[in-house]
């Protein structure tokens, strides 16, 4: 790799990313499909695949439907569970040099903790506590809303978790910044938004909604000024680290968010459109840190000038 | 597989509500194309059409380096894609998924529904000369709606909904007068889902081989994402394939085709 014009590297929690870009749950499986197409070791971090305790099959097609500058979906997290990936993907991964991230949902506060417990001893780096897919009743969405449900949940797991904890809010709620001082107050050591927006699609010619689950998340472009909004928000809400998401195309997406207070981002639905979105929009936010004249991208973080 | 910046060699309409668009691809037809396996397009402009259009391929020629697409207008993406001028560029990621695999079958009937005609005559200009004996079944709405007609490269039997062209009934039925005369080792076929339910009913009460190309919504067409899901048997039960690397070629025992 040619020499960085500028210093990418990051510090979340204590852990050092090479750069502030990560794959986004849900959008690269445990990360093996797109190192066919790049090394995927380029990259800061990997959240991995939604994990369950035992293995999931998901929803029934169809799962995905694309709107206006975005996309809807609604997997209903088939992953083969924490087990599998602890024993055939997170090897494999923890070789490739990058931090890895595990995403756990859990339909009870049982599940997340005995998950938590399991991947303790792992070289796991961090732990992505997903409160709030929409596309399963199990899904831990019942977790997600209220505050004092993020506060319950969150303090249990945070006492069997062997690595930092990184909470995923949902954005389907009445006032995030609220949840965001919930997770932090139960002992969050991060917090990553947003997760999807829920909506549907409607086939008129069918007369029908498009996805079998009838209600899907919504990803991509179309969510940014939602997600930017509550970054900005949540930032000022808290004292602990924010991951930003939501449309994330290019690398001034992601230095809008990191402008917003983001230490780092995460990239999903573009690595759809472009499956070499995550590596270039690492070079993007370099040239944009070049042309701000900025030398360490932390220097961006929260360098937002207020209104 | 590679994404590849494809330059558009033409776009021209070849029946109605279908176009065929030639694009120079040399680095994705260099490392081989097989029938049955597609190619991910993007549609062209900004971000309002996010997602890649998978489309199967109608030829591939390492000569030339070229790959030959038949995309039907099936909404904004698609009609988008038409209007793209030679020499403009598109991001193409190729070659994907499973091919059909004749395993030395020496009578092959190969059948093409509508747009799904397409990798059929993909498979039917690699396979047909090889065989001992191949018909390709190719049914249409009308005769308005046909193509891939050119230059064949063995017997073809055509049906149409409207009796506009070939026999005027369903392309299910040509084939199973033919089954009856003679049934054959193997079934290559790409159609609508009905035809497709059918056709799977038929070779399984016969025992006949049959290999299924399936069309199913895609995001990253990788096997990554996993939205592009179709139910399969396995052994205890059923589960959910990938139709983009799992597939799009299924063997007719393997996938569940139920509503």
């Amino acid at each position: 790799m040619s020499e960085r014009k500028a210093d990418l590297a990051v510090r979340l929690c204590g852990v050092r990313l090479k750069n502030p870009i990560i794959a986004a749950s849900g959008t690269f499986g445990f990360g093996r499909e797109f190192d066919n197409l790049y090394d995927i070791g380029q990259l800061g971090g990997i959240s991995v695949k939604g994990l369950t305790l035992e293995p999931r099959c998901g929803n029934p097609p169809h799962r995905v439907a694309e709107t206006a500058s975005g996309m809807l979906n609604a997997v209903g997290l088939e992953n083969p569970g924490v087990d599998a990936f602890i024993s055939e993907h997170l090897p494999w991964l923890l070789d490739k040099g990058l931090v890895v991230i595990a995403n756990i949902a859990g339909s009870t506060v049982d599940d997340y903790c005995r998950m938590a417990e399991k991947l303790a001893p792992t070289g796991a780096h961090m732990l992505e506590m997903n409160i709030s897919c929409p596309n399963v009743k199990s899904g831990g969405v019942a977790f997600g809303i209220e505050p004092d449900m993020v506060y319950a949940v969150t303090r249990a797991v945070k006492q069997h978790a062997g690595q930092p904890l990184m909470v995923k809010l949902s954005p389907n709620v009445a006032d995030i910044a609220q949840n965001a001082r919930a997770a932090e107050a139960a002992g969050a050591d991060c917090l990553s938004l947003i997760n999807t927006l829920t909506g549907i699609a409607v086939d008129a010619k069918r007369r029908r909604l498009v996805l079998a689950n009838n209600v899907g998340g919504l990803s991509g472009p179309a969510i940014k000024p939602v997600a930017l909004r509550m970054v900005w928000q949540v930032c000022k809400a808290v004292g602990i680290s924010v991951v930003g998401m939501g449309g994330i195309m290019t690398g001034t997406d992601a230095a809008e968010f990191m402008l917003c207070g983001a230490q780092a981002v995460m990239v999903g639905t573009a690595n759809f459109a472009d499956p070499m979105a995550c590596p270039r929009i690492v070079s993007e936010l370099e040239a944009y840190l070049v042309a701000q004249k900025v030398r360490k991208v932390g220097e961006i973080v929260g360098a937002l000038i207020e209104n | 597989m590679i994404e590849e910046q494809a330059t558009v060699l033409a776009a021209e309409d070849i029946a109605k509500d279908i176009y065929r668009l030639r694009l120079h691809a040399p680095h994705i037809v260099t490392q081989g194309v097989r029938p049955g396996q597609f190619v991910h397009v993007r549609v062209p402009g900004n971000t309002t059409h996010l997602l890649r259009r998978p489309i199967s391929v109608m030829a591939a020629r390492p000569e030339s380096g070229t790959v030959e697409l038949a995309i039907q207008i099936a909404g904004e993406g698609t009609r988008l894609l038409r209007l793209v001028r030679p020499n403009d560029r598109l991001s193409v990621l190729g070659p994907l998924g499973k091919p059909f695999e004749p395993r030395g079958a020496k009578r092959i009937f190969f059948v093409g529904g509508g747009i799904g005609a397409a990798p059929i005559r993909c498979a039917m200009d690699a396979f047909a000369g090889e065989a001992e004996e191949a018909i390709a079944f190719f049914g249409f709405r009308g005769a308005e709606y046909a193509y891939g007609l050119e230059n064949v490269p063995c017997e073809v039997r055509v049906s149409t909904d409207d009796g506009t062209m070939g026999r005027h009934t369903k392309v299910t039925c040509l084939l199973q007068e033919a089954i009856d005369e003679q049934p054959p080792d193997l079934i290559l076929a790409c159609g609508p889902a009905p035809m497709l339910r059918t056709l799977q009913n038929m070779t399984l009460r016969l025992r006949i081989n049959c290999q299924l190309s399936l069309e199913e919504h895609m995001a990253c067409g990788l096997g990554a994402c996993l939205v592009c899901s179709c139910k399969a048997r396995v052994r205890n039960g059923t589960q959910y394939h990938r139709v983009c690397v799992d597939g799009p070629v299924f063997d007719a025992r393997e996938v569940c085709l139920d509503v």
